[in-house]
């Protein structure tokens, strides 16, 4: 491509393993994981580049990057495949001076590709992260960034304060300058949870990590080093709140909650309408129900055959549901096969997995209301029953 | 060896729903158009080089094909070509498929392909062109005729019906004729060499002789100058060449089988992405026998139905033996029964319409009723 000087590009974080998504990530980067009937996480962040008139992503990938790749490709279903835009998959790769190898850490990931963000000389750098379900306007945030005249912008929501201390809290001015920043805070000072969407003006960021990549004892991470060393070296570092919906879908509890939250005639997460989400799409034709299928409240892509009992849940493109075949309150990603009189409650079934005649899977959630969500992996097989909370490799 | 394609997009046109738009970009099977088929055929058999020939009304079409991306083609010299009267040499009064060919000269010129597939949009299938090919080539004939048993029935006018001998080999060639059953159709696609075509053409048109059916193939073989052979496509072949056909036939997808063979068969059917959401189904809705595509929002009951992209059933709405294309909002109590609904039309609260088998209701795009 030709490089055309930027005013704005993005880098997006894919590299983490996602551990706490347990037997989904085993053999998938999270942001690969498929969400809400067609989706993978990743596409969240995409579209709202897309939608914000950012048209340069570079995605950094580290661990099991296959399917990421090949999902991406070039980038055409967001429209990034143009003369002046990219999707360019960022992998580690070997230097000259050593300086490389596996990314050591989030800051060390955007270290090592300062060259892949020089090519477009911009002004400013977006950080995004591949594990959030939010529908954000990135632009609005620069321009907050530029009209504050800030060195880093950090986007902020309210968080309960019995929760405060999961998140890295900022601690503001009135004005939102941030005076102070703290890592999952024992007691935290406020309710400001960073979301992990930082705007940095190049050259700042730039001169930050060669300094970060200099200290030895640095673990070369934004939370814990960039950010606070900015601070401390005096930048102007501003607040930037964001109140709609933004979920972190780390684990497998928040992700079946974001996926229960599109559902509903006036759902949470409006995936619908303003702001399209944009996905790879398959050639698959249209959902047939049949006469003995029976959906309420639920999500059915495409490509799928219904012919069971569909409630409250999730069903993705390219599913079978046999007859007879109850499912309720989960999500069945893409290529699932229930087949006739299987019940599955309250889990969340894996890609091309299935679930065999008469077999059940999970149940009702205790009196505890303690979640307890049964989870198969990418092809798994469910052959008698998978207990309440129990996982299928 | 390679092969270029050629799609005829309006040679067949039904009437309202075909008023304002090609054959070609008709919606068909809840996702598609007829085009898409067409193009998934070609391409799915590695052709890259196309054109889409098309006398009017092909904006919509353009519009649905665009630059031909969506099923890897590339557009321009040598890739997707859209040959309108504008982009044509010169007769814009058509009056058949050779005249056609003939004001497109230029392009069949273009380039160093080997062979030509052409097809007409009006019929359907899922065909592996790549083996069509192949037989053509065997066979040693001028023309390979793609044919369909089955579909002659003494009832149906068929454009292009033959009969063949014990060894299968041409014993009769009928065109506009309702053939009886020992006649197998032509599915209107048809494989012939590139040079001789374009010689065949340039004689064809200069005797003032325009009709492919009649003319060249018919009197060709009547004549002994244009040798055939014939291939025999035994997937599912929906002729939608009426609108009571495109009724049957949309009809027909409910079954499972049909439905395998139309969308799977032999490759996938690709068509422009739209980014909608999957469906939502409502908490009291009843849904049953229907083929739904994504981005609805059904709170209604829908039986024996299609229901195309981003399409909205209203509480207590009833919708029995239905056609409701894109963008179409049902209203609350509204009951349908036998109605095709083009593009964004609205029905009104508590409405009730009912055609029958024969003659659907059609209303027509954008109107409310």
């Amino acid at each position: 491509m030709y490089f055309q000087k930027k005013r704005a590009i993005a880098m997006l974080l894919a590299g983490g393993q996602g551990s706490r998504l347990k037997v989904l990530t085993e053999k998938t980067a999270k942001p690969a994981v498929p969400f809400g009937g067609k989706y993978r996480i990743i596409d969240f962040p995409l579209s709202n580049c897309v939608n914000s008139g950012i048209d340069t992503v570079g995605i950094l990938t580290q661990y099991q990057p296959l399917e990421l790749n090949e999902y991406i490709g070039n980038g055409q279903p967001w429209g990034l495949n143009k003369t002046h835009s990219c999707a360019q998959v960022l992998p580690p790769y070997e230097r000259h001076d050593k300086k490389s190898g596996w990314y050591k850490g989030t800051a060390n990931a955007i270290y090592q590709n300062i060259d892949f963000i020089e090519r477009f000389d911009p002004d400013y750098v977006v950080i995004l992260s591949g594990d959030h379900i939010y529908k954000m306007d990135y632009d609005a945030m620069i321009k907050y960034h530029e009209e504050h005249n800030a060195s880093c912008t950090i986007a902020v929501r309210t968080v309960p304060l019995a929760e405060a201390s999961r998140f890295g809290i900022l601690n503001t001015n009135p004005d939102n300058s941030i005076y102070e920043f703290e890592e999952k805070p024992k007691v935290p000072k406020s309710t400001n949870a960073s979301m992990g969407i930082y705007v940095f003006n190049w050259k700042v960021l730039h001169d930050a990590l060669v300094a970060d990549e200099e200290d030895p004892n640095s673990s070369n991470d934004f939370g814990k080093n960039i950010i606070p060393n900015l601070l401390n070296a005096g930048h102007k570092m501003m607040a930037y709140n964001f109140d709609g919906y933004w979920k972190d879908v780390g684990t497998i509890d928040s992700l079946w909650e974001a996926n229960m939250e599109l559902l509903g005639k006036d759902p949470e997460f409006q995936i619908r309408g303003k702001n399209k989400i944009y996905a790879r799409n398959n050639a698959h034709p249209s959902s047939y129900i049949d006469t003995t299928a029976k959906i309420s409240n639920s999500f059915v892509a495409e490509g799928c055959e219904i012919r069971g009992t569909v409630k409250h849940s999730i069903i993705s493109v390219g599913c079978v549901i046999g007859k007879g075949a109850i499912v309720e309150d989960s999500v069945v990603m893409p290529g699932v096969v229930i087949e006739p009189g299987a019940i599955v409650r309250h889990a969340i079934l894996g890609e091309n997995s299935k679930v065999l005649s008469n077999a059940v899977v999970g149940g009702a959630f205790g009196p505890d209301d303690k979640k307890k969500i049964s989870v198969t992996a990418k092809n798994a097989v469910v052959e008698t029953v998978l207990l309440p909370g129990e996982m299928q490799s | 060896m390679s092969v270029m394609g050629i799609i005829f997009a309006n040679d067949v046109a039904i009437g309202e729903l075909t008023s304002k738009r090609t054959m070609a970009s008709l919606p068909f099977g809840g996702r598609y158009r007829q085009v898409d088929f067409h193009l998934a055929n070609l391409t799915a058999g590695g052709i890259r080089h196309l054109g889409i020939i098309s006398r009017y009304n092909y904006q919509s079409l353009m519009n649905h094909v665009g630059s031909g991306e969506e099923w890897g083609l590339e557009l321009g010299e040598g890739g997707l070509e859209y040959l309108t009267p504008y982009a044509m040499s010169s007769n814009a009064n058509y009056r058949g498929k050779l005249e056609n060919l003939h004001s497109a000269l230029d392009f069949l010129q273009y380039g160093d392909d080997d062979y030509i597939v052409m097809s007409d949009s009006a019929i359907l299938t899922n065909l592996d062109i790549p083996d069509v090919v192949a037989k053509h080539i065997a066979s040693g004939k001028d023309v390979t005729v793609v044919t369909k048993a089955g579909v002659a029935n003494g009832v149906k006018k068929l454009d292009l019906a033959l009969k063949l001998g014990e060894n299968g080999e041409v014993a009769d060639i009928v065109v506009d004729y309702v053939a009886p059953s020992d006649y197998v159709a032509s599915i209107d696609t048809f494989v012939v060499g590139r040079k001789w075509l374009v010689e065949q053409v340039k004689e064809y048109v200069a005797h003032n002789l325009y009709h492919l059916d009649r003319d060249l193939i018919l009197g060709g073989w009547q004549n002994g100058t244009v040798s055939i052979n014939t291939y025999a496509y035994e997937g599912v072949a929906l002729f939608n060449e009426s609108t009571a056909e495109y009724f049957a036939n949309s009809m027909a997808l409910l079954d499972k089988d049909t439905a395998y063979g139309i969308f799977r068969g032999h490759h996938d059917i690709y068509t422009k992405v739209r980014d909608r959401v999957p469906t939502y189904y409502g908490e009291n809705c009843e849904v049953e026998n229907s083929l739904v595509a994504d981005g609805g929002m059904i709170d209604g009951k829908v039986e024996d139905s299609i229901l195309f992209r981003q399409v909205t059933i209203g509480e207590d709405a009833e919708v029995e033996k239905c056609i409701i294309m894109n963008d179409t909002v049902v209203g609350e109590g509204a009951e349908l029964k036998y109605v095709i609904l083009d593009k964004n039309v609205t029905v009104r609260p508590g409405v009730k319409l009912c055609g029958d088998k024969e003659h659907p209701i059609i209303v027509k795009r954008g109107e409310t009723v």
